[in-house]
């Protein structure tokens, strides 16, 4: 145990110009514990810390050295620092479904076409089935699962697809979460919250391109 | 003689009462049949064979006789072709449709070699209008015959040029042409039974469903896909995958179903072996590139899927393709990871995806062929692929993939690329309004940490480890420069004692070691010349290098100087930029 180290410097001398920051900070890392040069942010290279300690703080640190006492052998040293023991990047984060940020207003409009029951209503991770059809602003029709007679729809099989896990473009998981079972609905998409910026060449979807898609939600399990 | 000898056994078959023939009877006619037919002596075997009295004989053994036929047709023998293809034609006619499938199916497994082209083309047809008689009870011998002539044409060689699909030498793509003609009429009728509301799980729709699974593996996933639209060329193989979709979409699998089967299932299929079956990994990945990349099949994909969720999808089809050594496989897998990649906005993808076991296995597998793949065009893209999934990952998602790969690599290449993008994302975070916590906070120093450290300290070996080292020094040179002390956004500076500890001290020793070592080699290498010319005449060197089973020529003291020397200058280029940095870190006279 090292005996209490005597206080070797006045107030005066400590804020006079004649005594460089480098001692002050020597003596401190001489005789201070490893969490006070710590938290004081006096550890290392005495040249660095000179560097980025102003004369003020550390006459202040001086001095409360004497205060607390916390010379070296007065407390068990310890390696990690609070900033080590933070950033555990190594732990596995936890599927948190975080809610998203709000981001302002909804990027697609919705107009009904055909009421649904009304009772009905999907709820995120349920499977919905929809017949669709989906055109561009001028018209042009670049999908649709509805076969072209209705003998072949009663053999066809609508999309089915889990609601509201991104699975689909965000305009359709948000659209069909408001949608009941029987609605059928116009939809209208802005690209954000479609295929953006890159569009979808092979499907004929231009890069920046509103979609409009006429659902109809058929079943939801 | 033979032919006499023929003629006996059929007289006395004969007489024998209700088809009651006795094996022995099969036995005879099938080895007089034989000779005769060897012997040259097909137009009087027609005869017998389409004589009236004989109906029942040749109804009941005609079957045996195909072997010999199918040979003759084979190659052709100008002579007896005529009347063998006659007796061929007859024999289908009135022989049991059930003995004739399995006659057929003999002389397609016992095909040479040389000729399965031959043999598969010609019977194909037989084949189709023999299973057509089957009626209802047709679907087991119709995957049994797919699988029989499928097994035998994966045989075949695959064209992988423009012009090699044109010549067909092998004849693939004519074999691929006629099997599609073969499928037809089992396609129709399958689509007419869904048509009238049949069952999905109806056995002949499985079978046909198998069948497009072998053909996505062999030949389609060895083929070379890729359009030229310049060119005047068919696509024969092109043109076979496009087909194969269109059988899957008249037999009712949709393609969403498929790919996604192995994302979106919860339990197995009943019958585990029949899961591979029916969704073999390899053929969907074939189907994924298909629809992604060559754009084959994609006017029936739904266009509503989100193109995160699609890579997803794929990176399972990714990483099988990645994990292979073939050209062709590694060639799609690197398109369909592209593809896959190019649709998403720079820096969207969430760090939870990171957490998908195949996140971290296609990186893996990419640097593999990145460092080890002796294909040079494939390392190069391998390259370029990686560095633009890097770019789609977000903040967190980068840092952590970062991280990883500093911990994971055993390539001081790779890893001195890592380190390079680590500097460009401090960069960009240090840009007003672009700071994050991960490339500019408390997350920083831990990165730092791993990036600018010698992994064996001073006995880091600094040539092997050469680029891993020339960008950590580039990385701390340029934090020093970039970052003022004053404001030290990034934590450098008061992080510097402990870099100097266990980065640039270990460094400069590890130099100096080095450095002394090699100018001892090459001292002792001058001094000793004249002792090597001495040792070589008396009884050769200490070792000697194989490679390939050849041995190398033993190193001149010319060249040995010379590899000596090129490490010495590799020192001093890493001296040089430490160096540069130690002038940085220096102290200034206090302000």
């Amino acid at each position: 145990m090292a005996a209490e180290p005597s206080r070797e410097w006045s107030e005066e001398q400590l804020r006079s110009d004649d005594l460089p920051k480098k001692d002050i900070i020597r003596f401190l890392q001489d005789n201070a514990t490893q969490s006070f040069l710590a938290e004081h942010k006096l550890m290392g290279n005495i040249k660095n810390v000179a560097k980025t300690a102003k004369k003020e703080g550390l006459v202040l640190a001086y001095n409360q050295l004497f205060e607390s006492k916390r010379f070296k052998g007065t407390e068990p040293e310890k390696e990690a620092t609070d900033e080590v023991k933070e950033v555990k990047s190594d732990s596995k984060p936890k599927e948190s479904k975080a809610e998203p940020v709000d981001e302002g207003p909804p990027k697609y409009t919705k107009s009904v076409l055909k009421k649904g029951d009304k009772v009905n209503f999907p709820k995120k991770g349920d499977t919905v089935s929809c017949w669709y059809t989906g055109t561009l602003e001028d018209g042009t029709v670049f999908d649709t699962n509805i076969p072209s007679t209705a003998r072949k729809k009663k053999q066809s099989k609508p999309l089915s697809f889990k609601v509201g896990t991104g699975r689909v473009i965000r305009g359709w998981d948000e659209a069909l979460l408001t949608m009941s079972k029987g609605e059928t609905a116009k939809v209208e998409i802005e690209p954000e919250w479609a295929y953006g910026k890159k569009g979808l060449p092979e499907s004929k979807i231009p890069p920046n391109a509103k979609l409009i898609f006429e659902v109809e939600l058929v079943s939801i399990d | 003689m033979t032919l006499s000898h023929l003629k006996d056994i059929v007289r006395r078959c004969q007489a024998v009462q209700d088809d009651n023939f006795k094996p022995e009877d099969y036995e005879l006619f099938q080895i007089a049949g034989r000779e005769v037919v060897e012997q040259g002596g097909s137009a009087q075997l027609l005869e017998v064979i389409k004589d009236e009295k004989n109906k029942n004989i040749v109804r009941a053994m005609g079957w045996s006789l195909l072997g010999p036929l199918v040979k003759v047709l084979i190659e052709k023998e100008e002579e007896s072709l005529p009347h063998c293809l006659a007796i061929f034609t007859h024999i289908l006619e009135v022989c049991s449709p059930k003995e004739l499938l399995v006659g057929l199916l003999e002389q397609v497994e016992d095909a040479h070699p040389d000729s399965i082209t031959d043999t598969v083309i010609l019977l194909l047809q037989p084949l189709q209008k023999v299973l057509l008689k089957l009626g209802s009870k047709k679907a087991s011998s119709v995957g049994m015959a797919l699988a029989t002539v499928l097994s035998q044409v994966a045989r075949l060689p695959v064209p992988y040029t423009a012009a090699q699909e044109d010549e067909d030498a092998f004849g693939l793509c004519r074999c691929c042409a006629a099997l599609l003609a073969f499928v037809e009429p089992f396609v129709q009728e399958v689509r007419l039974s869904l048509g009238k509301g049949g069952l999905q799980d109806d056995e002949l729709r499985t079978e046909l469903l198998k069948f497009c699974m072998k053909c996505l593996k062999e030949p389609l996933m060895e083929a070379n896909l890729k359009e030229d639209p310049d060119s005047s060329q068919k696509f024969p193989l092109r043109r076979f995958a496009s087909e194969i979709l269109l059988i899957l979409s008249s037999i009712r699998e949709a393609l969403p179903s498929l790919l996604f089967h192995h994302l979106l299932k919860r339990k197995e299929e009943p019958g585990f072996l029949e899961e591979d079956v029916r969704y073999p990994r390899e053929s969907l990945a074939c189907l994924a590139y298909l629809l992604f990349v060559e754009h084959i099949g994609s006017e029936s994909f739904p266009a509503v899927f989100s193109p995160v969720f699609v890579l997803q999808c794929n990176m399972e089809y990714i990483d099988l393709l990645l994990s292979r050594k073939e050209e062709s496989r590694l060639q799609k897998g690197l398109d369909l990871y592209e593809k896959s990649l190019v649709r998403l906005e720079d820096n969207s993808l969430p760090v939870m995806l990171l957490e998908l076991k195949t996140f971290l296995s296609v990186p893996q597998n990419l640097v593999n062929v990145m460092t080890l793949c002796p294909i040079q065009n494939l390392r190069t893209r391998a390259l370029s692929v990686f560095q633009l999934s890097i770019d789609k990952f977000d903040m967190e998602a980068k840092y952590k993939f970062f991280r990883c790969m500093l911990k994971t690599s055993s390539h001081a290449g790779v890893e001195g690329y890592v380190i390079k993008n680590i500097r460009n994302q401090i960069d960009f975070a240090l840009k007003p309004g672009n700071g994050n916590p991960w490339f500019l906070g408390i997350h920083l120093l831990p990165l730092l940490r791993l990036a600018l450290s010698l992994p064996q300290g001073p006995e880091t070996d600094l040539l092997q480890g050469l680029d891993r080292i020339m960008e950590s020094l580039n990385l701390l040179r340029y934090l020093l420069l970039r970052d003022k002390e004053s404001e030290n956004e990034t934590g450098i500076w008061t992080e510097l004692y402990r870099i100097e500890d266990s980065f640039m001290k270990p460094l400069r020793l590890g130099l100096n070691m080095s450095r002394a070592h090699y100018e001892a080699e090459l001292k002792s290498v001058r001094e000793s010349r004249k002792l090597r010319a001495r040792e070589a005449k008396a009884g050769g060197p200490v070792c000697t290098v194989t490679v390939g089973g050849e041995k190398l020529p033993n190193m001149t003291p010319e060249m040995q100087l010379q590899v000596l020397q090129s490490a010495l200058n590799t020192f001093d280029m890493i001296e040089i930029v430490l160096a540069r940095i130690e002038e940085i870190t220096e102290v200034k006279p206090n302000v």
